[in-house]
């Protein structure tokens, strides 16, 4: 085994704090907030492949690898989410938003410097459209196409974004917290057994018209 | 394996029976085939469509989802300790990272460490689940490549990783052992004794299938300069873990950014430079050599105490010590439920049926598994069931660069391919 020293790697990594002034002298107008230890930057979805290339290119941050990108989906109306049934001194979750929203989270990380953060960006949940970021790091192909296959977010640019985990011709995107759920009630007359409808035809539900 | 030929007006399908009407149709034009996903050799349902130029691959697309089950969804209706039986089934063949990276991240929210005891046996276990995973690589790519009798060797050695894993969990495979706070129960009292016997057997079967393999010369000829990635693709790609680090970048989450207290134990990170399949094979060997030296360590300094943490409100009431009947739960922890204190009785009974509210917040969780960097990204708010966990799985990432490896080489070579970069379907599909 031969000993492979990265250039930066026995350097010391920068600090959450130097990363965010690094990106605000950059970028002055972007929000960033540290939690449990986590630095989360706020883009705005036109600023995200300048940001984007920045973390790449930059000699400070040195960012070369996309590591994740996934999606949240933070619904409007104001309404609690309907969990266990809460008893006294449990949190209710409560939703009061006016518009819905898609969170994409990017995850950029440094191999040389050893360091990580997030990147965060809101999309609307009706129209959700991102600029891809596949023309910066190419490895954000797959996780684009499944953060469309799951949340609807199109990405312009992006060389084939089509559904890759659901089958080509499902409709609807499951894990937007409006997707309806399963669960398909069986009736029974008397002892007579009514056969339920058919679980996967989600079109009734949605209303799609298919592909 | 139905063929077409690719491009033009005039495509001709065949589906098995006309081949030899093929060969005049197709004449230069290129051929696209379909590959899986219940080819034997594409590593559960994987399925690869190849277009051919003769038999040169000029692409590979992958296509997947056939085992996706929505575990990530299951998961926003389930407890925070449910989740862990939920995560543990995507890379089924490194269960106990999942289940590591998932309390790990827990835990960061909740702003607790699991005890020491809970760490260094979480580390143990997690390395001969390595090696177990190294072993079905060896094992399967062994097979494919068409090294059966690594394939009787590896299975037959990994089964005694997994009776250790059941001795310890009660199963093989998808533990559910590693909880948000420490471990479900402590070790049996032979726990140590069954994991020298390991390190005995282990070192002698490792040099055994390096005979085999080593300096075979049918091995080396199917892996060697076979799915070349260098360091800058790698990175550019995603990819991460063994692949990356037989490119030559010693990138090891344990040593970047340790966790469950790797950085008190002495080991090398396994680097290469060919960067091809033979590369990634003798870094996969070399690993499990290191996770021996890691298990050996850490049984030697293995900390008594308890392996779960205190906090009544986390502590989930399956630890404890089974009865002298073999079966059932502690008589004495019973006996303080039903008998003592009816606090205690509300507390179990909540924690059993509501499990523990999380604070809000986003986190983002790795562990080094077999396969590169696994990640899980946490979305709480605030209540007993995580919002929203997506789930960063190095075999996802890997199999875009399937089609950078592939390129150029034969179709044969596609396998060599697709086993050496060691997908798992159950972590892709998730």
């Amino acid at each position: 085994m031969t000993e492979v020293t990265i250039p930066g790697l026995s350097a010391d990594p920068l600090t959450l704090e130097a990363i965010e002034r690094r990106m605000q002298d950059r970028f002055p107008t972007l929000a960033t907030h540290i939690q449990y230890g986590e630095l989360t930057i706020h883009v705005t979805p036109d600023a995200l492949i300048e940001v984007l290339t920045f973390c790449r290119d930059d000699d400070e941050l040195r960012c070369g690898m996309l590591v994740d990108l996934s999606g949240v989906h933070w619904p409007a109306g104001d309404h609690v989410i309907d969990r266990q049934p809460s008893t006294t001194g449990w949190p209710e979750y409560r939703v009061s938003r006016d518009q819905g929203v898609i969170e994409v989270l990017y995850i950029v990380r440094s191999i040389e410097r050893n360091h990580w953060f997030r990147l965060s960006l809101p999309t609307s949940d009706e129209n959700p459209r991102l600029p891809s970021a596949t023309s910066v790091y190419a490895s954000a192909d797959y996780p684009e196409r499944e953060v469309y296959d799951f949340f609807g977010v199109e990405f312009d640019g992006h060389p084939n974004l089509t559904r890759i985990l659901m089958p080509d011709d499902w409709v609807g995107h499951p894990h937007r917290k409006d997707y309806p759920l399963g669960g398909v009630n069986v009736p029974y007359e008397n002892d007579k057994f009514i056969p339920p409808p058919n679980e996967r035809d989600l079109r009734d539900i949605v209303g799609g018209e298919g592909p | 394996m139905p063929a077409h030929t690719g491009g033009g007006f005039d495509d001709l399908f065949v589906d098995g029976a006309d081949w030899e009407s093929l060969d005049d149709a197709v004449g230069e034009s290129s051929i696209t085939i379909n590959m899986g996903p219940q080819h034997p050799s594409t590593h559960g349902v994987l399925r690869l469509i190849l277009d051919l130029e003769g038999e040169v691959v000029t692409r590979l697309t992958p296509v997947i989802g056939y085992l996706h089950t929505g575990i990530e969804k299951n998961a926003e209706y389930r407890t925070w300790v449910q989740g862990t039986t939920f995560f543990t089934r995507m890379d089924y063949l490194a269960p106990l990272f999942n289940e590591a990276a998932f309390c790990l991240g827990v835990e960061k929210l909740l702003g607790i460490e699991a005890p020491e005891r809970a760490q260094a046996v979480r580390v143990i276990l997690m390395e001969f689940n390595r090696i177990a995973s190294h072993l079905v690589w060896a094992a399967t790519g062994g097979l494919e490549l068409g090294a059966l009798t690594m394939m009787t060797m590896g299975f037959r050695e990994r089964e005694h990783i997994l009776d250790l894993f059941e001795s310890q969990s009660g199963l093989r495979m998808n533990h559910a052992y590693i909880r948000p706070g420490g471990l479900a129960q402590d070790v049996t009292d032979d726990f140590v004794e069954r994991c020298e016997a390991l390190l005995d057997l282990m070192p002698r079967k490792i040099h055994e299938y390096e005979d085999l393999l080593l300096r075979n010369p049918i091995w080396m000829e199917r892996l060697q300069n076979v799915g070349v990635i260098d360091a800058d693709t790698c990175q550019q790609m995603g990819v991460t873990g063994p692949l990356l680090r037989a490119a030559g970048v010693p990138w090891d989450l344990r040593k970047a950014q340790p966790y469950s207290g790797y950085e008190q134990y002495d080991f090398e990170v396994a680097v290469d430079h060919a960067a091809d399949s033979y590369a990634r094979f003798l870094v996969r060997f070399e690993e499990m050599r290191q996770s021996l030296k890691i298990i050996r360590q850490a049984i030697d300094t293995l900390p008594g105490g308890p392996v779960m943490v205190q906090d009544k409100q986390i502590a989930w009431p399956s630890q404890q010590s089974i009865g002298p009947d073999g079966i059932g739960n502690d008589p004495d922890y019973i006996r303080h439920i039903m008998g003592e204190s009816m606090e205690a009785l509300i507390n179990h009974f909540k924690l059993v049926t509501q499990g523990f509210p999380v604070p809000a917040g986003q986190v983002y969780s790795t562990v080094e598994s077999p396969r590169g960097e696994l990640g899980y990204a946490i979305t709480s708010n605030g209540t007993n069931k995580p919002y929203r966990v997506h789930v960063r799985e190095p075999s996802f990432v890997h199999l875009q660069s399937a089609d950078l490896m592939a390129r150029g080489h034969l179709v044969a070579d596609v396998i060599a391919v697709v086993a050496s970069i060691d997908p798992v379907m159950g972590g892709v599909d998730r």
